[in-house]
């Protein structure tokens, strides 16, 4: 099993990617990406469908050979010498599916022995894989026969066997259920507890704000934000949201409490703790009823991104 | 390491490519049918060519046997995004592409052999009629699954695709004189056509047997195009996988 010599995951400096097709318009898919992250890290890339997140990891897991910028895995360069990065990484590609005429347990053993792993370190490993991705019951049934969610089990559970020092996951929980999800994060944690690096995209920021370190907001080819899910929180004016029913037509009684965001008939605020009983004051005084709650990564994420909209 | 090749792991990829095909054991066993039918015309028409017929479907199902690349290379990279995850690992492009090739040739090998055997039983050949017959086979394999290998890189979408596993197909298996005897050919057409990897084999091997006359240029005309086309097309595929292991 090769391992990594630098402390240094990856770094990437400037990266862009231009997609250019026969009579269409060039596509500018990454603009200029800069980051870099340790090893034993887990990082989220998130970002709206078409912001750049898939572009970036087929590039920094050398399937994709970017237009400029320089990226390295472990000290490696990933342009130059790709087969020194690839004994380092494993891919769950995004929308990836199992071999349909093999089963989990065939999947896994033979991506294993593939990588190089000897017979019975393959063995021993498909079978934790698989027990730990609850795939046991259907271990021996043809990958066809199996519901989606459990077709991505297997392709997880196949990537995470290989218990590589640095994981590249493109949705890598797309499709499954709430149980599952938390099976792959408990993976994924462990992994990381080993030594691993992580680097995931995904939709669901309840996954990106409970699995990573660190996250990073992608948009149009550009990173927006870099930094943990709290402080991406703090950076939207506020910690709380009020929200208020029949709120929608108030809105300038609430701005000067804090951001506020109209949605359908309601009404948020994003404000600070201390303000909350003046927004309350003002709610009961109008007769609007409003309950309280912590602010979301996902209400974070859209005021982050929806800023470059409304700039642009 | 010759020529910078890495090859760890490729046999690991190769035993998973038979494992997966071996699933599909229908699909080998059909494998037979169209050669076979060929076969029942050809004994009810034209008996005295049936010799001529089971070489010449010998050769086509070594054909048909890259046209499974195709299909199998396009499908796990369209359909399946598993070209990533060997991509993005230690096993080399030359690995994954020699896998999926000669995995094709080792599961669908049973469906030949049983045309070797009604072969024997029709025609026994001679030693040097037999090795001329595998040397031509390997070559035709090389030529077919570099060239399904290839197609299979060049497009997005499986729809796509069958139009030209069907075109390949009959191009080079139905329309040159792989099922009939060169001779029937106008002289003219007989250069062009032996530059034809499949129709250089099935010529060379009937005149091997004894089935069919070609003169020596012919013979020297046959054999070098179908050696240097195999070993050209071969090394081709390789520096083609290699280059396609990361788009551009």
């Amino acid at each position: 099993m090769h391992r990594p010599v630098s402390e240094e995951a990856l770094r990437a400096e400037d990266v862009r990617k231009t997609y250019r097709s026969r009579g269409g318009p060039a596509v500018e898919a990454l603009r200029g990406v800069s980051l870099a992250f340790r090893r034993g890290e887990r990082i989220a890339l998130l970002g709206r469908n078409g912001a750049g997140k898939t572009t970036f990891l087929r590039i920094a897991s050398t399937l994709l050979i970017p237009t400029s910028g320089r990226i390295e895995v472990f000290g490696h360069d990933v342009i130059e010498t790709p087969e020194k990065v690839r004994p380092l990484i494993a891919v769950v590609p995004q929308e990836g599916k199992p071999f349909f005429h093999l089963t989990p347990r065939e999947q896994v053993y033979c991506y294993l022995r593939a990588r190089g792993f000897p017979k019975g370190v393959a063995k021993a490993r498909t079978e934790e894989a698989l027990d730990r991705m609850g795939l046991v019951e259907v271990a021996d049934r043809l990958s066809v026969t199996l519901s989606g969610g459990q077709k991505q089990r297997a392709m997880v559970a196949t990537v995470m066997a290989t218990e590589a020092p640095l994981m590249f996951l493109d949705e890598p929980t797309i499709g499954l259920d709430p149980f599952a999800r938390r099976a792959v994060w408990n993976v994924l944690r462990e992994l990381t507890r080993k030594g691993a690096t992580v680097l995931l995209t995904t939709h669901y920021l309840d996954e990106a704000e409970a699995l990573s370190e660190r996250l990073y907001i992608v948009e149009e080819g550009r990173i927006l934000f870099e930094g943990t899910a709290e402080r991406a929180k703090r950076q939207i004016g506020g910690t709380l949201r009020v929200s208020i029913q029949n709120g929608g037509e108030h809105k300038e009684l609430f701005a000067s409490f804090g951001q506020t965001v109209a949605e359908g008939t309601s009404l948020y605020v994003i404000t600070e703790p201390e303000r909350i009983h003046e927004v309350m004051d003002v709610a009961l005084r109008e007769h609007l009823s409003a309950t309280v709650g912590p602010v979301t990564l996902e209400e974070a994420f859209l005021t982050i991104v929806g800023r470059l909209i409304d700039e642009e | 390491m010759a020529f910078g090749l890495r090859w760890a792991g490729s046999g690991a990829f190769l035993a998973t490519e038979i494992r997966v095909q071996l699933h599909e054991w229908l699909a080998i066993l059909t494998g037979t049918l169209t050669p076979g039918a060929l076969l029942v015309f050809v004994a009810v028409l034209a008996p005295d060519l049936l010799a001529v017929t089971v070489i010449g479907a010998l050769v086509y199902s070594m054909f048909l046997i890259g046209q499974r690349v195709l299909n199998e290379a396009a499908y796990i990279r369209i359909d399946h995004k598993l070209n990533e995850l060997y991509h993005a690992s230690p096993l080399s492009p030359e690995g994954y592409f020699v896998g999926i090739a000669a995995g094709m040739l080792v599961a669908y090998l049973p469906p030949s052999l049983v045309l070797l055997v009604i072969l024997e039983i029709l025609y026994p050949l001679s030693l040097l009629a037999w090795l001329v017959l595998a040397g031509c086979l390997l070559a035709v394999w090389a030529v077919s699954a570099t060239i399904g290998y290839v197609v299979s890189t060049l497009f997005k979408d499986m729809k796509t695709i069958w139009p030209y596993s069907a075109l390949l197909t009959n191009l080079f298996g139905i329309l040159p004189p792989v099922f009939y005897p060169l001779r029937v050919l106008p002289d003219a057409w007989r250069s062009v056509v032996l530059v034809l990897p499949t129709s250089a084999a099935t010529a060379l091997v009937n005149a091997a047997a004894g089935l069919e006359t070609i003169s020596a240029d012919e013979t020297i005309l046959a054999a070098l195009a179908l050696g240097l086309e195999a070993i050209a097309l071969f090394a081709f595929g390789i520096y083609w996988a290699r280059r396609t292991a990361r788009e551009r």
